[in-house]
């Protein structure tokens, strides 16, 4: 799982651990475990009180007396007792220990009605990433539910039966409320499988903490149904209440039963739960009581970490998410379906889209389309991941060629060399096969963590990229290599198809490093000028291997068409058709990557943007801490400082620069244009053909934005004579989510009025 | 000469309180509550940082009444015995000024 992966690159910082590393942690933990601890009251104990006070009088202020291999790091996270910010058991003076509410009171069903109202707002803020002992615990019912002292068939009255409560209104309690609050309950434990089991940041993401509750285990999920069922019954059968009311009190028992079904995959029809608009509608029937909801219960709770602040969100909110939540998963259902599956790059395409949302789908969400990827052996219908990667290959760089054909896997004869290189192939694919998952798993995560695990896998790819050169010599012995003359016709060059596909791999990633680093807010206004140019770089070395990987499926078309292998042949065409679109698409990064360099070089020229003054700052190790990820790499380093500088000094002026801008942008829109009139066949966005053309507007307007700031720009220069314009031209830079398109930051121009001096 | 009697004495001072570290202690505090958990360490102001820590707090009359009502319909006679309410808190701080007794355990 992505996660454990990820933490295996964790390191221990020296600086916690005193300088000790691994053995001081392995001691410690050996240290506590030879502790006996016991917890049995006051067996045994000796009243020390009056000798630790006068010892602890002796000591120097200041002096602490500690345990050897405790560090004062950690004492930072120990809970303050009696601070009441820090402490949950902390009872301010007046205040009493218990919440007063008798859970077992009947109550009128304008309050149940309210009641269930707030647990499905509550549940909601739960999905938002707020903890159950700040959400869905403090409801006094569901806190009785769950108390240590109650058992199955967890009643209100410690497990009693309820036969003894015959009001409507108590039986509105025992019986409606009662199901109710199990099946939420019971869809808490589902949600929290579901998420448990997939990729997730706890406490970034969601928070699984249980605080030393169980969500009722002696019930299954089926049971909560039933429960919900005879709760119905009672409603409309026996309840003898209005109309208005019974079918108030229905409606919300029919949602939740709705929402556990649909957590158990006894249906799947996420749509369905629009029925919270009928829900809305009836909310006016609802008289609070607030009564029954107190924070008190966090007094029982084992916790150890204090209340997070939150912030409180209306009843209509908690609707919209409602909706919002069924829609995205609604919307994954559809992202992965069988159809998308077909094509590796339309898949990961998908993923993208998906978290790209606007809200981005919450930790549940996300889960849940994992899960319907991951959670088995294969992606969809007939796709394992095997096959996944090895379509994947075929795409880029195999088209048509045997290696990739997935009949030649399936040759036993041990001499055959189909065989043989497929053995190869396995071998090789199997190394690869933890960072290739990764490019659709990691993506399911919060932004940071994609950021940053693709910013590792840059290093790991790279040394893919040696074992994919192995597996390729290995599989020339076999067969002898793919080989086409050079240009000039003196040599031979070899497509080195494991080579090229890891490769291509490695330089997507690094471009989205960069790019997300832009969405994510990293960079200095100073440094997105340079990262901009490593941009442009990183993608003409993915154009420049393009066209090397073109040169060869070309050739294949050419003799795939006279040998009269048709299906070969037509795979090859689909597969050059889109090595066409990979290259407007990275040819339109370079365009407008180079063009947002210039432009922020033009601002640095003339000195509006600046690097901050740092007296102790070497720009080398700014530069080395900034591209720390890119410098490791051994398969074609990364340009230095240096070079970059050489960049930068090759453009000799402010108005030089803006004209390149004009011409990369003009470049950029021309790419842009081709782009439009691809389908979604040839570019393989099959099922993301909305988001496809949202994005072409957006860099559009993006393109148009970067001229008309440079055209202010460059005006403005020439107006004082393109010397500092610093103090008359002053930039701002959108933060991401105001950007028209977040992975490219534009400046934004201002020209400052210039106040007279009389 | 007076310094390095006062050294001597917070010396043997620190050495006596060295040897409760680890030690399970019970801190009973000024609202009643009692933490029990292993000493990690302390100052001269009697704080004290305790990991592992459990809060016990002493049952509430709610409490007794429903483990009366329990007791009796479960047709059991004589004395109730009612646990305080025990709950875990991990790494935790107690500030001198609000400890009322500490005990240590074996």
């Amino acid at each position: 799982m992505a996660v454990a992966e990820a933490s295996q690159s964790l390191t221990i910082d020296d600086r916690e651990t005193e300088g000790k590393g691994i053995n001081f942690a392995a001691e410690r933990l050996a240290q506590e475990a030879r502790q006996p601890l016991s917890f049995s009251g006051s067996r045994g104990t000796q009243d020390v009180t009056a000798e630790f006070a006068a010892a602890a009088k002796q000591l120097p202020p200041g002096q602490l007396v500690k345990d050897e291999y405790f560090t004062l790091f950690e004492a930072v996270g120990a809970l303050e007792i009696m601070d009441p910010k820090m402490d949950s058991g902390y009872i301010p003076p007046g205040d009493s220990v218990e919440p007063g509410f008798d859970v077992c009171l009947g109550l009128p069903a304008e309050e149940v009605i309210w009641i269930m109202d707030e647990l499905l707002r509550l549940t909601i803020v739960w999905h938002d990433g707020y903890p159950l002992s700040q959400t869905v615990y403090p409801s006094l019912h569901v806190d009785r539910l769950l108390s240590p002292d109650n058992k199955a068939p967890y009643t209100f009255s410690f497990g009693d039966s309820t036969d003894q409560y015959v009001e409507t209104e108590e039986r509105l309690v025992h019986v409606v409320l009662r199901a109710f609050c199990v099946a939420l309950v019971k869809s808490c434990a589902l949600v929290l499988h579901t998420i448990q089991s997939q990729g997730f940041y706890e406490e970034e993401d969601f928070v699984t903490h249980l605080f030393g509750r169980e969500l009722l285990p002696g019930t299954g999920a089926d049971e909560a149904l039933r429960l919900v069922d005879e709760a119905v019954r009672f409603v409309e059968e026996e309840s003898e209440l209005d109309k208005d009311m019974r079918s108030a009190l229905s409606e919300r028992l029919q949602f939740v039963r709705l929402y556990v079904s649909l957590l158990m995959n006894d249906i799947d029809d996420w749509t369905d739960m629009t029925a919270m608009d009928e829900i809305a509608d009836t909310h006016a029937l609802a008289r609070a009581r607030p009564e029954a909801f107190s924070d008190k219960v966090q007094r029982q709770l084992a916790t150890s970490t204090p209340p997070r602040p939150m912030v409180p969100i209306t009843w209509e909110e908690a609707h919209q998410r409602w909706l919002q939540l069924s829609a995205d998963i609604t919307e994954a259902g559809d992202l992965t379906d069988y159809d998308v599956c077909q094509s590796p790059h339309g898949l990961q395409r998908a993923i993208w889209v998906f978290v790209y949302r606007n809200p981005t789908p919450n930790t549940f969400a996300r889960a849940y389309l994992q899960n319907i990827l991951f959670a088995g052996e294969q992606v969809t219908e007939g796709i394992t991941f095997f096959d996944l990667m090895l379509t994947d290959m075929r795409d880029l760089v195999l088209a048509g060629h045997e290696l990739a054909d997935p009949q030649s896997f399936v040759v036993e004869m041990p001499a055959d060399p189909r065989h043989k290189c497929s053995r190869i192939m396995e071998a090789f694919m199997d190394k690869a096969f933890d960072e290739y998952m990764n490019l659709y798993r990691m993506v399911c995560q919060n932004r940071c963590r994609i950021r940053r695990t693709f910013t590792q896998s840059v290093g790991i790819l790279d040394n893919l990229e040696r074992d994919a050169q192995r597996s390729d010599s290995e599989l020339d012995g076999v067969i002898g290599g793919i080989l086409l003359p050079t240009e000039d016709d003196s040599a031979l060059i070899a497509l080195n198809p494991l080579t090229s596909w890891t490769k291509y791999h490695k330089l997507l990633v690094m471009s989205w490093t960069i790019q997300l680093g832009f969405e994510t807010d990293i960079y200095l206004p100073h440094e997105t000028g340079m990262m901009y140019w490593y941009l442009m770089v990183f993608a003409q070395r993915r154009r420049k291997l393009l066209e090397h990987i073109d040169r060869f499926t070309s050739a294949r078309v050419k003799n795939l068409a006279s040998s009269g292998d048709v299906r070969p042949h037509a795979d090859a065409v689909v597969s050059l058709d889109w090595l066409a679109v990979l290259r407007k698409e990275v040819d339109l990064i370079i365009s407008l990557s180079s063009a947002l360099w210039q432009l922020n070089t033009a601002l640095a020229m003339t000195k509006v943007i600046e690097a901050p003054k740092r007296d102790y700052a070497q720009e080398q190790l700014l530069y080395d801490v900034r591209m720390k990820s890119y410098l490791g790499i051994a398969h074609d380093p990364v340009p230095s400082l240096d070079e970059y500088r050489d960049a930068e000094q090759s453009i000799r002026s402010t108005d030089e620069a803006c004209v390149n801008v004009d011409s990369a942008v003009k470049d950029a829109k021309a790419c842009l244009a081709e782009l439009k009139k691809t389908t979604s066949k040839q570019g393989k966005y099959f099922g993301t053909e909305n988001e496809w053309k949202r994005e072409m507007k957006q860099l559009e307007t993006t393109c148009v934005a970067v001229a008309v700031q440079t055209f202010q720009l460059r005006s403005t220069a020439y107006k004082h004579g393109q010397h500092s314009l610093k103090g008359i031209v002053e930039v701002r830079v959108p933060p991401p989510g105001s950007r028209y398109h977040d992975w490219w930051p534009v400046p934004q121009i201002k020209i400052k009025e210039k106040i007279a001096v009389v | 000469m007076a310094d390095t009697m006062a050294s001597v004495e917070s010396t043997e001072a620190a050495e006596h309180l060295e040897g409760f570290l680890n030690k399970t202690l019970h801190l009973h505090i000024t609202d009643g509550r009692m933490f029990v958990g292993q000493l990690k360490c302390t100052d001269n102001e009697r704080n004290i940082i305790l990991a592992m820590t459990h809060e016990y707090r002493q049952p509430s009359q709610v409490d007794v009444k429903l483990a009366a009502e329990r007791h009796e319909k479960a047709g059991k006679s004589g004395n109730v015995k009612v646990d305080m309410k025990k709950r875990f808190l991990g790494l935790v701080v107690v500030p001198g000024q609000y400890i009322t007794k500490m005990e240590v355990e074996g």
